[in-house]
């Protein structure tokens, strides 16, 4: 792509400014896509081709000519790298043979480890004709935007007990209740097993195979996993009770406190051990698997030994997390002691809505899983077609010629699975027979949509529950958990349909990733392993020598990544924790940084007891201060996730105890109050003196701002852009405006506001612009719309000749440049040419007239730099300066329509300063909104701007570290904001004295007035206003189409009709539904009563009559009955069109209409 | 009709004046003669701006109704805009700043605001219409235009113009006696602006400058608060008038003071001439007749 402007912007970015901002902060918050991609390309993609079992693969690596981003997001193309794979081929015992394959071109995202713009500073950046700032992390396919959305799945490697009505519905003899662990493997790809309850006291394990939930006893699993004895499990299950008489040790612990075990235990495991009784060696248990599922696993259909079946069913698809057969036997049995406590009340089901049970699916994951299936589907039908090549007797293939096998696995195109991987970037949508463990296969993928910074930001923030939950009646998975606090934040959601589902990560929420904080990988088998060591040091018990250990209240069992590891004396266990929380802070330790030590206390009827140990990655953590270290190290900074705040004591750094117990000390602080909000609910002035509702619609209102969209504007192709053009920086700002360097994109203008009752034109939300504020630049905007004409698109439809851009020789006057493309900078009105086209074969030029109703200006103009002119891409540019209906709102959700442009010298003006507001809203916004921190930032700001400098207006400020603050700290916000405006001769109280600007008399009242930053709204009467008198009508009913595009009316319906009725307006109704509708004068056949059986009689022609310069004499028509035959009986009825249609459609089920027409009325 | 004459004679007296900056009373009128004379500075005297505008090239970073719409906010000086009668060919050629728009007409040039501060660098070349880096290129020509503030804000000479009433103040002095010395000081306090001043020698509490009032009623509601209703009795004069007028420099402030009372009379004219003619019906309708004291 290269563009008529090319050379000059060269020379214009030759040598951007040399100021390079820190962006730390703003890369933060997109770094969780990048990690996990860069995990992909990196590490994931290997790990993952390991996984997949028949072949061995070498490694993937970009080779391409150097194709930049933004020439993608031009050119409508996709931002990829070539995928090359080695596949071994290997026959019998002979030598590996290695052959490179190509995989397609696999998207890449931008800022990865492949992408050429990784690393490269600000200048570099803008010199590759990008964003100074830009953050990268999403695809460009087509030369749109995608991002892979953040999905909730449940927690990985955590048995989960629950409680659904569904479980009960799935077989006669189930319970709702069961234990659920979702176990992930290495390569992300995961299996969801569910341990359920039956009513006959025993339990079943069920996984699914491709798509169907096939159900085991426990006992058998149990059996089969290692060689046990029935003694073994019968004391392994029965470990967490202890009967009373058996041992004094209870009567230490609280009555009843952390007795996860009752006596029905043992009964239990004599029921579940009952059942397996036939089977007695761990060999009958694996045959008795394998042989029923010897038909479901893949490549395993011939094998003779059903016990090796049954080895790769437990392999597969049960707990897949863990290797050891051992491992899984503990998990097993530690699973059916939560569920059999679950069914005993002493520990409560876990809440599956709650974020402490949850973990977030990243883009790099998404398409290692997808990917890895693409993979085995390519093998598998790689392997039946050569199959079938040696099954064809026919023909001689010689098996052991690699030429031979590459030609027949030709026939099964390898970059096909390349292309799914785009195409499912594309629309969000997961092609796949199993289903990969997601609850959704669509919507996972959505437009990075630019329309200001802030929207942009909040796709790669926004974290979705799931597809499947915005269909569901019940509310309670869309409800504020206590849970969420600190991770999502609780203003940032829409109201509306995706309430409660679509969330927001807060500011200082992270995901964990396989990078370290060096940008190392981690190494999960050395970490765990120096966990295990740290562990058995602080006294854990460990699992490995086979020990029946006593149960919960004496021991809690120790899981580490879903692997129970050993367990922990109760006495101790709280000094472990301490200790591990102490090592995770630690620099020199092993430990990482974002380990979750989830220690579930014991408790009487809580949640089920245990020290949860997570290190994986793709779970939510947030930075806290742990104030039981001491902080001379520096080092107190603390990330902890979900599963482990619920169980900490954190305090607010108010320096105040929260009203907690002495009993509970905190141990924990958070750093400051404002990390539980999202970015774009952090940037709301004082927001904690606001109602709750106006923050969120602030936040709504924020992302459809009109705003300074982007710098490297004069590149993009998008297809439609809002742009201010004359933006400013809020004098009244929080924090995090700086922080995260909103002042790259601002979104919006101090106005001076205002707050009176005048002329009336600002009643219920309306607003008065003044007009010389606005004819100086105040809220000017322009819309940039992109078109892309590809011409070899269209050459295939129905002639094989080739179409290129080119003026027509014939007329040279024309506004089209000689290539066939309008001049840059001209104004293009509606219907006039726009392109046009020459058809290379026919030899003959056609115009492309601009459709819409309104004039544009070409912006920009880039082609296609090949031989031929085919492709190019027009930018238009639309000016949309502020006029009466257009959208403005304030910080604070405080939205208005604008209903003048007032005339600057009727505007009241103060006598002191002589200013006019720029803005005028009616009093009447603020008693039922209590937009308190609205008024906050007029008088602020006029104290700010005054004073020459910014006002920071952090929410909670003043519950920041109490104790370290000044003496002075009664002053109120408000009074030192008024102390700023009285020095400077000001009102205290922000008001001031005013003359009516048409009389020159002074209001009776003093005016509240100072400047409120205001934002533009996307919503513009020019884009939505409609006209219609007459128009284009519908082909059936002869009624007046909708649609704005295609000059459409606007529905006069049933409920207009009724209020016209009580108006008793009959004419006006008559008008509207019929005369400005279907009027339709039908013949009507009074004999039969017919409006159906009319036909038109042709008369004989009178010929040439014709008198010159008269119109000809018109045969008067003639009209018959056709079922009457004669025309006697007809008359001429106005009636609406469609009763006729309807006359026509009852005919066609049989059913006649007649009409009896009288002279009565 | 004859009879008794409400004739007045507005007097002027101008306190403070500036190039672009007048500070002025006006005495023995009303105030919608007031008002009619802050509305016209603001919005009726005429000025010269850049209204037409043709642009060659283009190839700046801003769009081409962006810098047409700069160029038309800034001033360019239009001391003979009111003898004017037909639009100006105007044919600037700039590249950066106004200085660098070239006039077909020595009396039509930007605004020089450079001299005026005195202190600022030699480097200060005017407004900036826009920045160019190397290589980018403007070329335009323009035709600036007469015109008035209520057609658009660039023809509108006038940054602000206000008035206030001028107070009359007087202190009670007999309940002010009754004051101790903390509470003189925390009512003299209390205003926001300086008005009034205590004395510590005569130990009175003075009027120093009534002006600086601005009618806010700070003191009044003090002395309420204090027990003493009618410590202070404040009037604004309903007949004289304290004006300030700031110019954006395309006509000085005391030109466009003259203009403006130029155009203001211009307007009686329009009424005079049309009495008792049909015209004035037929401008006016029964206004007319009301005009002429029917």
């Amino acid at each position: 792509m290269t563009s008529k402007r090319e050379e000059k912007m060269k020379k214009m970015f030759g040598k951007p400014s040399a100021e390079s901002e820190d962006y730390a902060a703003v890369r933060e918050l997109f770094r969780h896509h990048i990690e996990s991609f860069d995990h992909f390309v990196t590490a994931g993609l290997e790990t993952m081709l390991n996984k997949i079992k028949p072949i061995e693969v070498e490694e993937s690596k970009t080779a391409r000519g150097k194709l930049l981003p933004f020439e993608c997001r031009q050119a409508k193309l996709s931002y990829t790298g070539k995928f090359m794979a080695d596949v071994y081929f290997k026959y019998n015992d002979g030598p590996a043979i290695r052959e490179n394959f190509n995989f397609g071109q696999l998207p890449i995202m931008l800022m990865s480890k492949l992408c050429h713009l990784r690393g490269a500073n600000p200048e570099k950046l803008v010199s590759c004709k990008e964003e100074s700032s830009e953050m990268g992390g999403y695809f460009v396919l087509n030369g749109l935007e995608r991002v892979v959305r953040l999905v909730i799945l449940p927690k990985r490697n955590y048995p989960t007990s629950m409680v659904r009505n569904s479980f009960r519905d799935r077989k006669e003899g189930y319970t709702d209740k069961a234990v659920v662990i979702r176990c992930a493997r290495e390569d992300q790809s995961s299996v969801t097993v569910k341990l359920y309850y039956l009513r006959n006291d025993s339990a079943r394990l069920g996984f699914w195979i491709q798509g169907r939930e096939y159900l085991l006893p426990v006992g058998l699993v149990l059996k089969a996993l290692i060689d046990t004895t029935d003694h073994e499990i019968y004391k392994n299950l029965t470990c967490c009770y202890v009967e009373k008489d058996e041992s004094c040790d209870v009567n230490k612990y609280e009555k009843g406190k952390g007795n996860v075990g009752t006596q029905l235990v043992g009964e239990r495991a004599h029921i579940i051990l009952d059942e397996v009784r036939d089977f007695i060696t761990r060999r009958q248990c694996l045959e008795h698997i394998g042989g029923h599922f010897r038909p479901l696993m893949r490549g395993l259909e011939d094998e003779s030994d059903l016990s090796v079946v049954g080895e790769a069913v437990l392999e597969d698809y049960i707990f897949v997390h863990l290797d050891k057969g051992f491992d899984k036997f503990n998990l097993l049995i530690f699973m059916v002691q939560k569920l059999f406590s679950l069914m005993d009340q002493t520990s409560l089901p876990d809440n599956p809505d709650a974020l402490q049970n949850h973990e977030v699916l990243l883009p790099g994951h998404l398409i290692t899983i997808y990917l890895k299936e693409k993979l085995e589907d390519w093998l598998q039908r790689a392997k039946k077609l050569l199959q079938d090549q040696i099954n064809n007797k026919s023909k001689t293939f010689d098996f052991c010629s690699l030429v031979n096998v590459k030609k027949v696995l030709d026939k099964n195109p390898s970059k096909h699975i390349s292309l799914a991987i785009e195409n499912m970037l594309k629309t969000g949508r997961l092609v796949t027979q199993s289903g990969l463990d997601l609850q959704q296969r669509a919507g996972l993928t959505v437009q990075a949509e630019r329309l200001n910074y802030l929207r942009y930001l909040s796709h790669f923030r926004a974290v979705h529950r799931g597809a499947s939950f915005a269909g569901l009646r019940t509310t309670s998975v869309r409800k504020l958990l206590p849970e969420s606090w600190g991770f999502l934040c609780p203003v940032h959601t829409p109201d509306g349909e995706p309430c409660g589902l679509l969330n927001h990560m807060t500011s200082t929420c992270r995901i964990t990733s396989y990078f370290d904080a060096q940008g190392n990988i981690r190494n999960f088998l050395n970490i765990r392993e120096s966990i295990l060591t740290v562990l058995s040091e602080l006294q854990m018990i460990s699992s490995v020598p086979k020990l029946v250990q006593a149960g919960p209240p004496a021991n809690l069992s120790v899981l580490l990544d879903g692997c129970v590891v050993g367990s922990i004396s109760s006495k101790v266990i709280e000094k472990v924790v301490a200790q591990l929380r102490r090592l995770k802070v630690s620099a020199s330790s092993v430990i990482p940084d974002d380990l979750e030590v989830g220690y579930v206390p014991l408790s009487s009827r809580g949640a089920y007891p245990g020290l949860y140990l997570f290190t994986s990655p793709s779970r939510f953590v947030r930075p806290i201060k742990n104030i039981s270290i001491p902080s001379d190290e520096g080092q107190n900074i603390e990330l902890i996730g979900p599963f482990e705040q619920v169980f900490m004591e954190i305090r607010c750094p108010d320096g105040r105890d929260g009203g907690r117990k002495d009993a509970f000390p905190a141990t924990h602080e958070e750093i400051h109050p404002t990390g539980m909000l999202s970015v774009v609910a952090s940037l709301t002035p004082w927001s904690d003196h606001n109602q709750s509702p106006r923050n969120m619609y602030q936040c709504q209102m924020a992302k459809q701002t009109m705003a300074f969209s982007l710098q490297a504007l004069c590149n993009r192709a998008d297809q439609k852009l809002y742009h201010l053009k004359t933006p400013q920086s809020p004098i009244v700002r929080t924090s995090a405006y700086k922080k995260y360097c909103i002042d790259e994109y601002p979104t919006g203008t101090n106005a001076i506001v205002a707050v009176l009752s005048y002329t009336g034109y600002d009643m219920e939300d309306a607003m008065i612009l003044n007009k010389s504020s606005v004819d100086r630049g105040m809220f000017h905007g322009l819309i940039y719309q992109t078109e892309t004409i590809d011409l070899s698109d269209q050459k295939s439809r129905s002639d094989r000749s080739r179409k290129f851009f080119r003026r027509s020789n014939l007329n040279k006057n024309s506004s089209i440049d000689s290539d066939g493309l309008p001049y840059v900078g001209q104004t293009i009105k509606p219907n006039e040419e726009l392109y046009s086209i020459h058809n290379e074969v026919t030899n003959e030029s056609r115009s492309i007239k601009h459709k819409g109703s309104e004039p544009v200006i070409v912006d920009y103009v880039a082609i296609d730099g090949k031989k031929l002119l085919q492709k190019a891409s027009i930018r238009f540019r639309h000016p949309r300066n502020p006029v009466i209906g257009d959208k403005f709102s304030s910080r604070h959700g405080q939205k208005g329509v604008c209903s003048q442009l007032w005339p600057d010298i009727d505007m009241p003006f103060s006598g002191v300063t002589g200013m006019r507001p720029d803005l005028i809203i009616n009093p009447h916004a603020f008693p039922s909104r209590m937009t308190i921190a609205m008024l906050l930032e007029s008088v602020a700001a006029k104290g700010g701007s005054l004073h020459g400098k910014y006002v920071d207006a952090t929410p909670f400020a003043n519950s920041k570290n109490v104790n370290e603050d000044t003496p002075q700290q009664s002053k109120t916000l408000v009074d030192e904001l008024g102390e700023m405006l009285k020095v400077k001769g000001f009102n205290y109280h922000g008001t001031e004295v005013m003359y009516s600007g048409v009389y020159g008399t002074e209001l009776t009242c003093e005016i509240f007035m100072g400047p409120v930053y205001y934002q533009r709204l996307r919503h513009m009467v020019s884009d939505k206003y409609q006209v219609r008198s007459t128009g284009t009508i519908d082909q059936i009913t002869h009624q007046p189409i909708k649609g704005r595009k295609r000059g459409g009316g606007i529905r006069f319906g049933e409920m207009e009709r009724d209020s016209m009725l009580a108006h008793g307006a009959a004419y006006l109704l008559h008008d509207r539904l019929h005369t400005c509708s279907d009027y339709h004068i039908a013949d009507v056949c009074s004999i039969c009563g017919s409006i159906l059986t009319t036909s038109f009689v042709k008369p004989e022609r009178r010929v040439g009559r014709a008198v010159k310069g008269l119109p000809p004499i018109r045969a008067s028509k003639k009209v018959i009955c056709h079922a009457c035959q004669t025309s006697r009986g007809m008359e001429t009825v106005a009636m609406p069109y469609v009763f006729k249609y309807l006359a026509a459609e009852l005919a066609a089920m049989n059913i006649k209409l007649t009409l009896q027409l009288n002279n009565a009325a | 009709m004859e009879g008794k004459s409400y004739q007045r004679l507005p007097r002027v007296k101008i306190r403070e004046m500036r190039d672009d900056y007048m500070k002025f009373e006006l005495r023995d009128t009303d105030a919608s003669v007031a008002n009619a004379l802050r509305r016209v500075m603001i919005a009726e005297v005429p000025t010269v701006a850049i209204d037409l505008v043709e642009i060659e090239i283009n190839s700046s970073v801003l769009n081409d109704e962006f810098i047409a719409h700069r160029l038309g906010l800034i001033p360019l000086t239009s001391d003979r805009a009111m003898s004017m009668r037909f639009s100006l060919p105007f044919r600037p050629n700039p590249r950066r700043h106004s200085k660098d728009l070239l006039s077909s007409d020595h009396t039509v040039v930007p605004v020089d605001f450079s001299d005026s501060a005195g202190m600022e660098s030699s480097e200060q070349k005017g407004i900036i219409i826009v920045k160019l880096r190397r290589g980018q290129e403007l070329r335009l020509r323009a035709i600036a235009r007469k015109g008035i503030g209520k057609d658009h804000a660039k023809w509108s000479p006038a940054a602000t113009v206000t008035f206030m009433y001028e107070p009359d103040i007087r202190i009670n002095e007999e309940l002010m006696d009754m004051l101790t010395l903390d509470e003189k000081k925390a009512w003299v306090e209390s205003s926001p602006t300086k008005v009034f001043d205590f004395d510590p020698k005569t130990e009175k509490v003075v009027v120093v400058d009534p002006e600086a009032y601005t009618y806010d009623d700070e003191v009044i509601k003090k002395a309420e608060a204090m027990g003493k209703p009618g410590l202070v009795d404040i009037i604004a004069k309903e007949d004289s008038f304290i004006f300030t007028v700031e110019s954006t420099g395309a006509v000085k402030a005391s030109q466009l003071l003259l203009n403006a009372i130029e155009v203001l009379k211009q307007k009686l004219d329009a009424v005079r001439l049309s009495e008792d003619t049909v015209e004035a019906d037929d401008q006016f309708g029964e206004l007319g007749a009301h005009m002429r004291g029917g």
